[in-house]
């Protein structure tokens, strides 16, 4: 379905492009062409969008990396703008009604003893926080990561990061972090001492290419945690308000961490908001009334987005949104599942849980492939930077069964689309050297580009 | 009357108690020993209003953020309206709200600074600069100077020169600091391993403190001798704030990053940003989406920041600032010579103040004070015993009458107790 696109808006299309290109990236339009992502928002709502150089509607897979939980332009959510006391972003370091508000409401929805906030501006700002948090309260200097993990690009954040593309040419960054693979306890046990101040993880790998982590995985490094001192932090950002078909990921097993940082949906994908909150423990207690000025973020926490934030949380509670997460997941996993038996040389592998799932194909290079045929025919989905074989599929999660029916048929579309390609790329792929070829991100950026020019031509 | 007075009491010591239980007792300790113990309920022009309806002079700002004045109607507006037509976007997509900031933003900078990055707090855009700088040079050292403060990130915390840095064990390794104001001690750190050098024109959390003008063409001259980048934290002193569009051009140099704070959307919206030349935007170019930040380029937060550029533009507060700091600087130092035993110094450009008191014990009293004359303000970070003032730029004659009055109010209490 395809909406005819008027000359006026082509040439203003035109020139966002030329703009973009001019003052922030040329190359980044190059890499998005690649993969078809060099569309324009437009029409935004409920789970999907209108492209504005192509006409088509989109349905949103990738969500921003999981932030329109509540659907894009949630009506009920806006309307807390329209709220007659808001006057701007309010002091950073001056309390108000909202701000407490908000903060109560976080702490009465998050698991366990988790009742204390700070408040922050975003993801990276919200794992920044929770390092400080765990090194000065534990006065220890070692923390262990993932290997493929993503908490952000800021300084601290990047040093927590596990894949080296994102890091090698800021070097050198904070010392003292360890990356052990996801998943695997033993080389967990081996990596802690009483030296660890904490272990940070996505329970549920997102841009590592969606790697689930188990119930007993996360009990066992809540007993590591708690047979060390070591602080235990959930990087809840991206499964955190419903994604995964709890409100939390951490419910599935139960295990309370000691620190839970939260950002993105948080935000209704209205107004930036973030918050770190912590059990309401003596070690974590005791260093913040000593240090209450550890972590001041100036555009944190603000009165607006105290304002949006609480409303966010109203509708996901009212509206039990993470069931609703659970079921759609459910049946898009069902129907991707079938997907998967009926191409086994295309697609290796299905994970994730609720609306967080990952597709993983058999090579590296069919993440961007893939990308392509997804959006003619109208599904915007990404493949994980630090896994580009995996495609993340976020959507909203507020869809409804028709949308998951829907989105299912566009997927297997775009798989019937792949065939034509992976003729020819397949038997190029039994061979090392030419796999790696096709696997360089910088020749599929210029295959594929030239490909989209010969189509559109 | 009692009765109101004492359900408005009730109600704050229960909220208190709230915000205690939720945030941390250490918080409220330390807001109350500031002298922010309100609820601030929000602001209009150059007041910030509390939940009981009492009405301050905002000398805070949030450091700085509401140039252009509380509560702006009008940017208000665009924010409701924005959020009506468009949402945070894909953070990785291509949009046309990127690109129209972008180039607003261009136009506004001097002309060399043309291309942008958005970031949401202040220290990811810092760090978002030092990487830049990092990237581009492919060198590691970062120099920067004593009594700097630009964040609680990884690369502004270690630049910072404040007690927190070493909570956290070792911070990013190779920054060093050099005595601010010494051109000899920057040649002699700017080598050819320097990716950039570091700093704040007008040290806010300092003292105010700022050096000749010659200063910063001598770190511009050695900076391009030993091809480092210079980055000027423009968060406290840019829109206007000292007097000119940015403080480096009070100081007469162009910077090869410029970090920007909340200042570019009014303090409506969470954004910060870092403006660069284009010969620094080819890092991006070669590497692209390795600087990622997902609300950094929110369309909403795009189009108030173009609606605050247009005002800034329009309305020039800068040359407010000038005129009034003016004022305000000459009615401070006659007051600040009346109570020399309390008051060392004044210091500042534009509406950026900095009252250094004798002792930290005396700064944190005077903020405790200030309240009850009708103004709130903040310690300097740094520089504990400093009191900083940076009024909403748009203030009138009468507002610089009454913060002046207020000050010498707040320092006659004192004198008394």
């Amino acid at each position: 379905m395809k909406k005819k696109i008027s000359a006026g808006i082509l040439r203003l299309n035109k020139q966002v492009f030329k703009l973009f290109g001019k003052h922030i990236s040329k190359n980044q339009i190059r890499f998005l062409a690649a993969g078809h992502l060099d569309i324009l928002e437009s029409e935004r709502s409920g789970i999907g969008f209108e492209d504005r150089t192509s006409g088509r509607q989109f349905i949103d897979a990738f969500s921003s990396a999981g932030c329109f939980n509540v659907g894009r332009m949630n009506g009920e959510v806006i309307k807390a703008l329209d709220d007659p006391d808001i006057s701007d972003m309010g002091n950073y370091m001056v309390l108000s009604r909202n701000k407490i508000e908000f903060a109560k409401k976080l702490a009465a929805v998050s698991p366990g003893d988790l009742n204390r906030v700070v408040l922050t501006g975003s993801g990276a700002d919200s794992i920044e926080c929770a390092l400080k948090l765990a090194l000065g309260a534990t006065g220890r200097k070692s923390i262990v990561s993932m290997v493929n993990a993503y908490h952000g690009h800021s300084g601290f954040s990047l040093s927590a990061g596990g894949k080296d593309y994102y890091k090698q040419l800021f070097l050198p960054l904070k010392p003292g972090f360890i990356y052990v693979p996801f998943g695997d306890l033993d080389a967990m046990r081996k990596a802690v001492s009483r030296d660890t101040a904490a272990i940070i993880l996505e329970p549920v790998q997102g841009e590592g290419g969606i790697h689930v982590g188990s119930d007993d995985y996360l009990r066992g490094l809540r007993s590591l945690c708690d047979e060390l001192g070591i602080m235990l932090i959930f990087d809840e950002i991206q499964t955190g308000f419903g994604r995964t078909g709890r409100l939390f990921y951490s419910e599935y097993s139960g295990v309370v961490p000691d620190i839970m940082t939260l950002a993105k949906s948080i935000s209704g994908g209205v107004y930036p908001n973030g918050a770190v909150v912590y059990r309401d423990i003596d070690i974590l207690n005791g260093f913040v009334d000593a240090h209450p000025g550890f972590h001041d973020s100036f555009g944190g926490g603000s009165e607006i987005g105290c304002i949006v934030s609480s409303k966010v949380i109203d509708y996901l509670v009212d509206n039990v949104v993470w069931e609703n997460a659970g079921r759609m997941g459910d049946k898009f996993r069902k129907g991707l599942d079938r997907l998967m038996e009926k191409n086994p040389k295309i697609i290796r592998e299905i994970r994730g849980k609720g609306l967080m799932l990952g597709v993983e194909y058999l090579h590296e290079f069919m993440g961007v492939l893939m990308a392509d045929n997804l959006a003619k025919e109208g599904v915007f989905a990404a493949y994980s930077g630090n896994a580009p074989q995996v495609m993340r599929f976020m959507i909203p999660i507020t869809a409804v069964e028709r949308d998951i029916d829907s989105i299912l048929l566009k997927i297997e579309h775009a798989v019937k689309g792949m065939r034509f390609y992976l003729a020819l790329m397949l038997p190029l792929a039994r061979v090392m050297i030419f796999r790696n070829i096709l696997n360089n991100v910088n020749v599929l950026i210029a295959v594929n580009n030239f490909l989209r020019k010969l189509h559109l031509a | 009357m009692n009765t109101s007075i004492n359900k408005n009491i009730g109600e704050w010591e229960s909220l208190l108690r709230d915000a205690a239980s939720v945030f941390s007792k250490g918080l409220i300790e330390r807001i109350k020993s500031e002298g922010l113990a309100m609820l601030e309920k929000g602001g209009h022009g150059s007041v910030l209003v509390d939940s009981t309806g009492k009405e301050y002079i905002d000398c805070f700002t949030s450091a700085g953020s509401f140039n252009l004045g509380r509560g702006r109607a009008d940017l208000l507006r665009v924010l409701r309206e924005s959020a009506r037509q468009t949402d945070q976007g894909n953070f990785i997509a291509i949009s046309e709200e990127k690109a129209m900031l972008a180039q607003r933003l261009a136009s506004f900078m001097p002309p060399a600074l043309e291309c942008a990055l958005f970031t949401v707090v202040r220290g990811e855009a810092m760090d978002a600069a030092c990487k830049l700088a990092r990237g581009f040079t492919g060198r590691s050292e970062i120099i920067t100077v004593d009594g700097g403060w630009y964040g609680h990130t990884g690369f502004s915390l270690g630049m910072s020169d404040c007690c927190e840095r070493d909570l956290f064990g070792q911070g990013i390794p190779k920054i060093t600091a050099v005595p601010f104001g010494d051109v000899d001690a920057a040649r002699r750190a700017l080598t050819k391993n320097t990716a950039a050098f570091v700093l704040e024109t007008v040290q806010a959390e300092n003292g105010c403190r700022y050096a000749e003008e010659e200063y910063y063409a001598s770190l511009r001259r050695l900076c391009d001798e030993a091809g480092a980048i210079l980055i000027v934290d423009e968060s406290q002193t840019g829109f206007g704030r000292t007097g000119y569009r940015f403080s480096f051009d009070c100081f007469k140099f162009i910077p090869d990053i410029a970090v920007l704070g909340e200042a570019i959307t009014g303090g409506m919206f969470p954004m910060t940003a870092i403006a660069f030349t284009g010969r620094l935007k080819s890092f991006f170019d070669e590497h692209p989406l390795i600087h990622l930040c997902t609300f950094g380029g929110h369309d909403v937060g795009c189009r108030v920041a173009v609606s605050a550029i247009d005002l800034y533009v329009a309305e020039r507060p800068w040359e407010n600032a000038r005129r009034m700091g003016g004022l305000l600087f000459e009615r401070l130092d006659g007051i600040s010579t009346r109570y020399p035993g309390m008051v060392c110094g004044i210091e500042g450009k534009g509406l950026l103040f900095s009252i250094t008191m004798k002792d930290e014990v005396n700064a944190r009293r005077f903020c405790v004070e200030a309240g009850g004359s009708g103004f709130v303000c903040a310690r300097g970070r740094v520089n504990g015993s400093s009191v900083v003032l940076r009024p909403v730029l748009t203030i009138s004659e009468d507002d610089v009458r009454m913060i002046a009055e207020a000050v010498e109010n707040t320092l006659k209490t004192m004198n008394k107790g």
